[in-house]
């Protein structure tokens, strides 16, 4: 809000700087975040939290200039008007909505341009003038928080002003030349045909004041905050008035603020007054309740030592009634334009604005040990994040939102996802069920910007109907990074990604890891797995189809993809580990070359050795792979070796090669393996 | 005279392996192929056979010459192709190293980790909420009216997930770190130190500064005697190591429902030096977080018995920290991920 320091000065005296006011007024939460220099005036432009309508106004920032600078308001001089008792026709159709409504209808007005001091007051809040009645309007709008309308009384069909919700198809052409469509949520200010103002947001275009405007008839009222709110947003229309409304204007000010512009009309404008009607759902609003203050207990809050007197005077000046309590006590009621007052630490909060924070004092507490065990979650994740950078993976954050579109098109569709009701775009809709779309955009993304080699991960959150997960995503897409002594190395292939993935869960969970075959729609068939770990199994891994990466006109080939539900596998995470004396006995290394079948697979191989391996063998090393002439059509030859060994005792050269034999024998006996 | 091939093939097998160098590899191929070599004794040793030896003999000195030959041709591959990669002690030192560099930890994750050490170090735990939250936790425990505008659609993304505590209403997702405040304290008594880091969900339109997806960092300290100098003292301090020590700072009133009193905490502007440039919007100082001394209502909401605690709580905006820590002027950058920026940090 903008407030200019010359008509500040109307109301309260200012005995500082306009630099050391605008730095008092920020430091007691009236931030001002501009100070310019309008004529020979000084303006502020102020950030007034959303708990204080009362300052939306020169007389409620005298009231705060006053408490802050420790100085006096000045009296406002106001003479009365007589009033007659003929009421105008006012109907209030919608109590709730409009508690109260005061009309007064002021006869043989004369509209002409508006004196030259409000305009210049108006001129420095930024407030265009129109003509005098309106500009009394916005006068005393600014002066005293009180919104003002100004019907031109003889456009008003049947002379009348019925306060309702509007109709379905009902329009109105605002002020600002606007038509809008109205519906039954809009509370609007009508005659007997048509709406002529949304209440408390804008006025109609048909009933405005203007030069040739004699009679007016003057609105002063009290609106629902939250149907203005709401009427202002669907409308998209935001005003000086409906600012206020949202936020809550003074019910028991809504006639002084009507008399204060109904005789500066008269005073301007002349006329006079010919009826006036006030109308209230409820009569008076109940006195604000009683607030006792322990002045002992609020020192030590904020570790001061100030008097009961200084409490009672900073709190009088912000408009409460303080009166001495029991011991150290003060019973404090606050005014009724105060409404966000409502206990012992508000008041605190008061006091503790006026003196300035700045001046409290200081000191460290003390943080307690506490009982709170840390969560694995975020453990876990750390601990995987760690694994992936030392694998030369980078961390990627991506929005949880997606589009039903690309989780079909990324085929995880039946996944679902969690809706969102108000999305912010059609392509936002849904909470991700996947990572996938997710990661491939990103991955689109910078193939677009020419970066063709990417290594990606997100440890986030997945979504289903049943809550949200954490999960892991790894992408590689293009080839792996040259080693320039050994050449150029090849692409990227589904070796990679198990090996990423494998190394990462190894690690951090301890557990044996499988690889089962599972065709997934969205991998390229028989380069698609699922992956257990510790017999859990906790997601899958391999070739993004070609069909899903054209969706997101990727036209790279290959693209790796693994997704692992980590809260499957947090409880792996963590464990103590004991250590296992490191065996001083020598190992014996067996190199052993096969021809295997393509339905053999190095799992079996492995499995079928360590079944024969009697607790001696202790590894199988898998060292190459090759097709070719000398191996038998649609076999492939494999070559590994088997390390035996004991942590009791040497091995005998002989208990070796029995068992070795064995192993090799089964293979070729049970897998059809032939042995190179 | 006879041969025994078969411990040839293994003495061949043996010296075959320690050969270093081509020098090696001559000898080696002398020894065997050459005109005085093994093989060619063995041929010239035909004649003194028995007839019925000679083929067995024969196709032994071939399998010998041809195993050889193989291992020659093999080896001197190898060694040629370990030559031209070792160029002996003449290296160039300046061709870059070589080994598989480390990914990057996103900056967000960075900014988070850096804060939250901060606070673990001053003893706070952390603790993370669920983001998929109640209404109950993210607004009305917190003492925020059932009419307040945030709770509108218009800045609370409300799911399609029905809510099981109140049947007709939806459960929404947390719009701000805040509602993992009441579930450390439905879940724990006092005294505690907590700090909560996590992702955060509001419907405004994305531009160079606004995300409807971004980061907070939430402290809630509780305790019998918290007092306002508490929260000035822990959160100057966290100023002070975080940003530098020469900073100045302000605790400026500001309003929140869920802290009472409230404050904004704003630094000096440290690319200006506080004289006002175009980041801090001339004013000299950056707002930097929100804080305040819990609200009574919020403990009595967790189920603390009422009056027995106090504490304080400050909450902040990771993107804006790490925007101005490290001069990035637009938030989507985030989210972008363009590896060509995730990896300047
Ligand atoms: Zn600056």
């Amino acid at each position: 809000m903008k407030i200019s320091l010359n008509w500040l000065k109307d109301y309260v005296t200012v005995g500082v700087s306009a630099e050391k006011l605008a730095h008092k007024l920020t430091m007691a939460g009236f931030e001002v975040e501009k100070i310019t220099t309008v004529d020979a005036d000084t303006v502020f432009e102020l950030e007034i939290t959303p708990n204080r309508p009362d300052c939306l106004n020169m007389r409620g920032m005298a009231r705060e200039v006053a408490a802050i600078l420790n100085t006096r308001l000045k009296p406002v001089k106001m003479p009365g008007v007589k009033f007659p008792s003929r009421p105008c026709d006012i109907k209030i159709l919608d109590k709730k909505g409009c508690p109260r409504y005061l009309g007064t209808f002021i006869r043989g007005a004369a509209v002409a341009d508006a004196p030259e001091w409000i305009k210049r007051r108006l001129c420095s809040v930024g407030s265009r003038s129109i003509n005098n009645v309106v500009d009394i309007t916005n006068f005393c709008l600014m002066e005293t928080g009180q919104p003002l309308h100004a019907f031109d009384y003889d456009k008003l069909c049947g002379g009348r002003i019925i306060v309702r919700r509007a109709q379905e198809g009902e329009t109105i052409t605002t002020i600002d030349g606007v038509e809008r469509k109205l519906d039954p949520s809009i509370l609007i200010i009508a005659d007997e045909k048509r709406p002529v103002a949304i209440a408390g947001v804008i006025g109609g275009k048909d009933t405005e004041v203007t030069q040739e405007t004699k009679n007016i008839l003057l609105e002063s009222a009290y609106f629902d905050p939250i149907l203005i709110r709401q009427a202002g947003r669907r409308l998209g229309v935001s005003s000086e008035s409906s600012y206020r409304f949202e936020r809550g204007v003074d019910y028991d000010a809504v006639g002084a603020g009507a008399d204060r512009a109904v005789r500066l009309v008269l005073d301007c404008a002349g006329g006079i007054v010919a009826g006036r009607c006030d109308i209230r759902a409820i009569g008076k609003r109940p006195k604000s309740a009683v607030i006792v203050l322990n002045i002992k207990k609020a020192n030590n809050f904020l570790g001061i030592s100030l008097a009961p007197s200084r409490y009672k005077k900073i709190l009088r000046q912000l408009g409460f009634q303080a009166a001495g309590g029991k011991k150290d006590t003060l019973r404090l009621r606050p005014p009724a334009f105060r409404s966000d007052l409502k206990e012992e630490v508000d008041v605190v909060e008061e006091v503790a604005r006026v003196i300035g924070y700045d001046n409290l004092p200081v000191s460290l507490p003390a943080v307690p040990a506490a009982s709170i065990v840390s969560e694995t979650r975020r453990g876990f994740r750390q601990a995987v994040r760690e694994l992936l950078l030392a694998q030369g993976v980078n961390e990627t954050i991506t929005y949880a939102m997606v589009s039903e579109k690309s989780l079909v098109q990324a085929r995880q569709g039946h996944l679902g996802g969690v809706r969102i009701q108000n999305p912010l775009a059609s392509d936002q809709g849904v909470l991700r069920p996947s990572l996938l779309p997710s990661l491939l955009s990103v991955v689109a993304f910078n193939i677009n910007r020419g970066q063709k080699n990417l290594k990606l991960f997100e440890a986030g959150k997945i979504y289903t109907a049943s809550g949200e997960r954490e999960a892991l995503g790894v992408v590689l897409a293009g080839r792996q990074e040259d080693d320039w002594r050994e050449g150029r190395k090849g692409a990227f292939d589904f070796y990679d990604i198990k090996g990423v993935v494998e190394q990462t869960l190894a690690r951090t969970c301890g557990q044996e890891i499988r690889i089962a075959a599972s065709p997934c729609s969205f991998l390229v068939p028989g380069q698609g797995v699922s992956v257990a770990v510790g017999g859990v199994v906790a997601g899958f891994l391999g070739k993004v189809d070609g069909g899903v990466l054209e969706a997101w006109d990727i036209k790279q080939k290959n693209v790796f993809f693994a997704q692992i539900d980590l809260e499957e596998l947090r409880s792996f995470f963590g464990k103590e580990r004991t250590y296992r004396p490191i065996s001083e006995f020598p190992a014996i290394v067996r190199d052993v070359s096969l021809a295997v079948g393509k339905d053999v697979s190095f799992q079996q191989v492995c499995a079928t050795a360590f079944r024969l391996g009697r607790g001696i063998l202790h590894a199988v090393k898998f060292s190459g792979e090759y097709r070719g002439e000398k191996i038998p059509a649609g076999n492939r030859g494999i070559v590994f070796s088997l390390r035996y060994k004991s942590d009791e005792r040497t091995l005998r050269e002989e208990e070796v090669n029995e068992v070795h034999e064995k192993i090799v024998r089964a293979l070729v006996s049970e897998l059809g393996a032939i042995q190179r | 005279m006879s041969w025994n091939f078969q411990e040839i093939q293994e003495t061949i097998r043996r010296e075959a392996a320690q050969i270093a160098d081509l020098k090696d590899l001559e000898a080696f191929r002398v020894k065997y192929l050459g005109r005085k070599g093994l093989v060619q004794d063995i041929y010239a040793s035909l004649a003194t056979l028995p007839h019925e030896q000679r083929p067995v003999v024969g196709k032994g000195a071939n399998d010998l010459k041809n195993d050889v030959s193989s291992i020659v041709e093999e080896r001197t591959k190898a060694i040629k192709a370990r030559q031209a990669r070792d160029p002996g002690e003449d290296i160039d030192v300046t061709t870059p190293g070589v080994t598989v560099p480390p990914g990057h930890r996103h900056i967000l994750t960075q900014t988070v980790d850096d804060i939250c050490g901060m606070f673990e170090r001053l003893g706070f735990v952390v603790q993370e909420g669920p983001e998929i939250e109640t209404e109950f936790n993210n607004f009305t425990a917190l003492n925020i009216p059932v009419d307040h505008p945030s709770r509108d659609a218009f800045d609370t993304f409300y799911l399609e997930l029905p809510d099981p505590d109140r049947p007709g209403r939806y459960q929404l997702l947390r719009s701000h770190t805040s509602p993992a405040q009441i579930r450390v304290m439905q879940k724990y008594q006092p005294p505690f130190g907590v700090i909560v880091p996590g992702r955060v969900y509001r419907p405004d339109a994305v531009d160079a500064s606004h995300s409807f997806m971004f980061h907070q960092i939430e402290g809630l300290l509780v305790n019998e005697d918290v007092k306002f100098s508490d929260l000035k003292g822990l959160l100057t301090v966290f100023c002070r190591r975080f940003f530098g020590e020469k900073i100045k700072m302000r605790f400026r009133p500001h309003f929140f429902p869920f802290t009472e009193p409230s404050a904004e905490v704003d630094i000096s502007c440290y690319i200006c030096d506080g004289k006002g440039c175009s980041v801090c919007r001339r004013k000299g100082w950056l707002e930097i977080m929100g804080c305040g001394m819990v609200h009574p209502k919020v403990f009595v909401a967790a189920g603390y018995p009422a009056g027995k605690y106090t504490g304080l709580a400050f909450g902040l905006g990771v993107e804006r920290i790490a925007m101005l820590k490290h001069g990035i002027q637009d938030i989507r950058l985030f989210f972008e991920n363009d590896v060509r920026f995730l990896e300047q940090f």
